[in-house]
């Protein structure tokens, strides 16, 4: 790391071949860019965007690049990019993402991690299995990727690292090559030391997604531990055999309120109503006081995690997993521990390729490799045309179609229509700009299909900004499509942009602004038909 | 790691005493002397206390930054990193690895109030060039540790509580020198118990002794410790002055 070379310099980098952005500022890359060859864009979040890149001198390694934008507010480098180099720069596991290298680009102020390049995750390995191969995953390959994601997780722990944002997306694995099926917790953007904590865990935000989110959170917990984490390998671990997320709350995201009615309800509907009895400390909660009436009031049926997840009650699978969705987080089983589960013990043992099972006669699956859109430069600037309608019969809905880019590690889109959006007593108007409507009648019959490509939607919220620009007179300079905060200097209005997504073949875009005077709270919202 | 020291970065890099007495040679050509050096630094260090006072941050954040302008000037020299705008930067980028962030703009401001002199005045552009600049100096090892914890564990276990103000002020002032770059946190905080133990003439031998350190390598911070406070009483503004006024202004 710190090449010393990293100066700017006027030579340029020869791109992909695809790299036609002859308008853009090619002729300025710095010179520690030459090292790679740039393949195109693989994510992108709230943060920048992921580009995969090979290393010239060594073209069988693949490099991810992790571009945080330099903030226009003056707040210098984020403190995600801070918190994520200076623990993973302390960090060395073979389950956890390897950082190796950083850039900083001087000239537009832009950061770059490098890391070993995974070209698989779990998320996608899941969806796979569900669309595509339309069986699940065989029993080796879901122990190895569990052991081996605790075996990350318990080393992060024994160091107090708390990852607080584990999702399956974030869950890599290593594709051909000698690390192949290695499984590499990514993504520390949210995880913190937690030995020494200058405030209070929950001073920094709400963190982790809210399907993996663990019932403490839910319920308004200000010290939480490494246990939220085990509570999102649960989640995934039943991910992993039903295929199916298995706490599929609506997040209601115009709260800064970590309280989600609906998830907690998802939770209490398969794991029965917590009581004070198994879990003495809920009473302290602050949610379980004070919304006694929605949490206390309702009296859920028996629990069946059992057959939500079809394993047998005395199966060990099933008795590791029940405790990892225990629901007092001091009674809920540690990494460490579940590493030592009787699970982990039986045939098929856990091996270090978690993709490909050591037994012959096992059927090996193909995971498709990582979609790639080759026409984002390092700018991320897009040969896209902002003004093209999308909705111009592009058919294609897989998610390797050449331009096509699932949203990655930023927050995904999630599938839901949120009700209380329509009763708010703000004022609720469509975006003047648009001339999209919601057509509920074209519900296609799969109904859960995820946006398999945000080019199409980046396309659409280009516009609908552009617009938006125009609208708010130029102060608002939200420069990314996903939930990025932009404001007005002069009034302090705070605009947050909020991606829905309904279960349809339409989009739900929500714009939020907040002004000082919390009486006046704007809401914007307009649905486009995407194809 | 970021829990044991033993396997962080922090253990790593400590240097020997004689490889952080080394003046850069673009230094040594503005005529700093070790000395200066020496004072430049702790200026610094004292500048960022204050400014850390003003912007309410904890001593946490001001021991991380004086560690990180501290490591920053073992290998970059004072003439290309100009310590009026590095040491606030270091507060400003620690604010952040120690999760209490603070806006540029506060450290702007606050610097006008408590510095008149027009070479300490920047703009919030220098402090987002600069926290850059640290960032790679710092090879982006950004995890310190500091003796605050360990202190907090001896003390008790040393039965001394009631020496708590006068261990952590001990703490506090070593970081006017460069031992957080050369021993071990928990040394230094064993130090201070020492000096504190010798003030308030407090027997100790035992405690220390069940330790098992090596009660040499306490006793030589220790020592450093007060040659510190007696040098420390022939330091003068004057002298300060002509040591900053060495450096060029805006490299």
């Amino acid at each position: 790391m710190g090449d010393g070379n990293s100066n700017s310099s006027s030579r340029g980098i020869s791109g992909s071949s695809s790299n036609n952005n002859s308008n853009n500022s090619n002729s300025n890359r710095p010179e520690w860019l030459q090292q790679y060859d740039l393949i195109g864009k693989i994510g992108e979040g709230t943060y920048g965007l992921v580009f995969l890149a090979k290393i010239k001198s060594n073209r069988s390694k693949s490099i991810a690049i992790k571009k945080f934008k330099q903030s226009k507010d003056g707040d210098g480098v984020s403190p995600t990019a801070i918190r994520e180099i200076m623990l993973l720069r302390e960090i060395n596991h073979e389950n956890v993402v390897k950082l190796v290298n950083v850039h900083i680009n001087h000239v537009d102020m832009s950061l770059y991690l490098a890391f070993d390049y995974a070209e698989h995750d779990l998320y996608e390995i899941i969806r796979h299995h569900r669309d595509k191969v339309i069986q699940a995953i065989n029993p080796y390959t879901v122990k190895a990727l569990l052991w081996q994601l605790l075996n990350g997780l318990n080393y992060l722990h024994s160091n107090w690292i708390i990852h607080r944002d584990l999702k399956p997306s974030n869950i890599l694995v290593m594709g051909e090559g000698e690390e192949q099926g290695v499984v590499k917790i990514a993504d520390f953007g949210l995880a913190r030391i937690y030995q020494a904590p200058l405030k209070p865990l929950s001073e920094n935000g709400v963190v982790v997604t809210i399907w993996y989110r663990a019932p403490e959170l839910l319920l308004g917990a200000k010290h939480y531990t490494s246990a939220v984490d085990m509570w999102a390998v649960g989640c995934i671990f039943a991910e992993l055999l039903t295929l199916k997320p298995l706490f599929q709350g609506q997040e209601v995201k115009a709260t800064p309120n970590p309280f989600q009615l609906d998830q907690l309800d998802k939770i209490f509907r398969v794991l029965g109503h917590p009581t004070q009895d198994k879990w003495p400390t809920l009473v302290n909660l602050p949610h379980w006081q004070s919304d006694l009436q929605h949490i206390q009031g309702h009296k859920y049926e028996n629990p069946g995690l059992h057959s939500v997840v079809h394993l047998p009650p005395k199966s060990h699978a099933y008795d590791l997993l029940s405790k990892m969705l225990e629901y007092d987080p001091r009674k809920r089983i540690t990494a460490a521990q579940a590493l030592e589960h009787e699970y982990f013990r039986l045939e098929p043992l856990p091996g270090r390729n978690a993709l490909v099972p050591s037994q012959t006669g096992e059927k090996v699956v193909t995971y498709p490799t990582r979609p790639v859109d080759t026409t984002t430069d390092f700018e991320g600037t897009t040969s896209l045309q902002p003004s093209q309608p999308v909705s111009s019969g592009n058919a294609v809905s897989g998610s390797m179609a050449g331009p096509h880019v699932p949203s990655r590690s930023g927050p995904r889109p999630v599938p839901m229509w949120n009700e209380s959006w329509q009763h708010s007593n703000a004022k609720g108007c469509r975006f003047p700009g648009s001339s999209a409507a919601a057509d509920e009648k074209e519900r296609l019959r799969n109904g859960d299909a995820w946006i398999s490509s945000t080019t199409e939607v980046e396309t659409l919220l280009r516009e609908w900004l552009y617009s938006m620009q125009n609208f708010m007179r130029g102060d608002c300079a939200s420069e990314d499509p996903h939930l990025k905060w932009g404001y007005r200097r002069n009034t302090r209005t705070q605009v947050q942009q909020n991606l829905l997504y309904k279960r349809s073949e339409s989009y739900l875009f929500f714009l939020v602004l907040y002004c000082d005077d919390p009486a006046v709270t704007i809401k914007l919202s307009f649905a486009q038909n995407i194809r | 790691m970021a829990s044991n020291f033993w396997t962080s970065s922090h253990y790593k890099q400590l240097l020997d005493q004689e490889e952080v007495d080394v003046v850069q040679q673009l230094d040594k050509e503005k005529g700093i002397t070790l000395e200066d050096f020496k004072l430049i630094k702790m200026h610094m260090a004292n500048y960022i206390g204050r400014l850390a006072q003003n912007v309410k941050v904890r001593q946490r954040v001001v021991a991380t930054a004086v560690a990180y302008m501290r490591r920053v000037y073992t290998k970059k020299s004072m003439t290309e990193y100009d310590p009026r705008i590095l040491a606030p930067t270091c507060l400003y980028l620690a604010s952040k690895a120690e999760e209490s962030t603070v806006q540029a703009r506060l450290l702007v401001f606050y610097t006008r109030k408590l510095y008149v002199d027009e070479k300490y005045r920047y703009e919030i552009k220098d402090i987002l060039e600069m926290e850059m600049r640290i960032l790679e100096a710092l090879n982006y090892y950004l995890v310190v540790f500091h003796p605050y914890r360990a202190l907090s564990q001896l003390l008790p276990d040393a039965g001394m509580t009631d020496a708590t103000q006068i261990c952590w002020g001990l703490v506090n002032d070593t970081y006017k020198m460069d031992l957080i770059l050369i021993h071990p946190p928990h040394f230094i905080a064993l130090a201070c118990i020492y000096v504190a133990s010798v003030l308030k003439d407090k027997e100790n031998t035992a405690w220390f002794e069940e330790l098992r350190v090596d009660m040499n390598v306490v006793k030589n911070i220790a020592m450093e410790i007060l040659d510190f406070y007696d040098s420390q009483k022939m330091i003068t503004d004057e002298r300060t002055n002509a040591a900053m006024n060495k450096l060029p202004f805006r490299p």
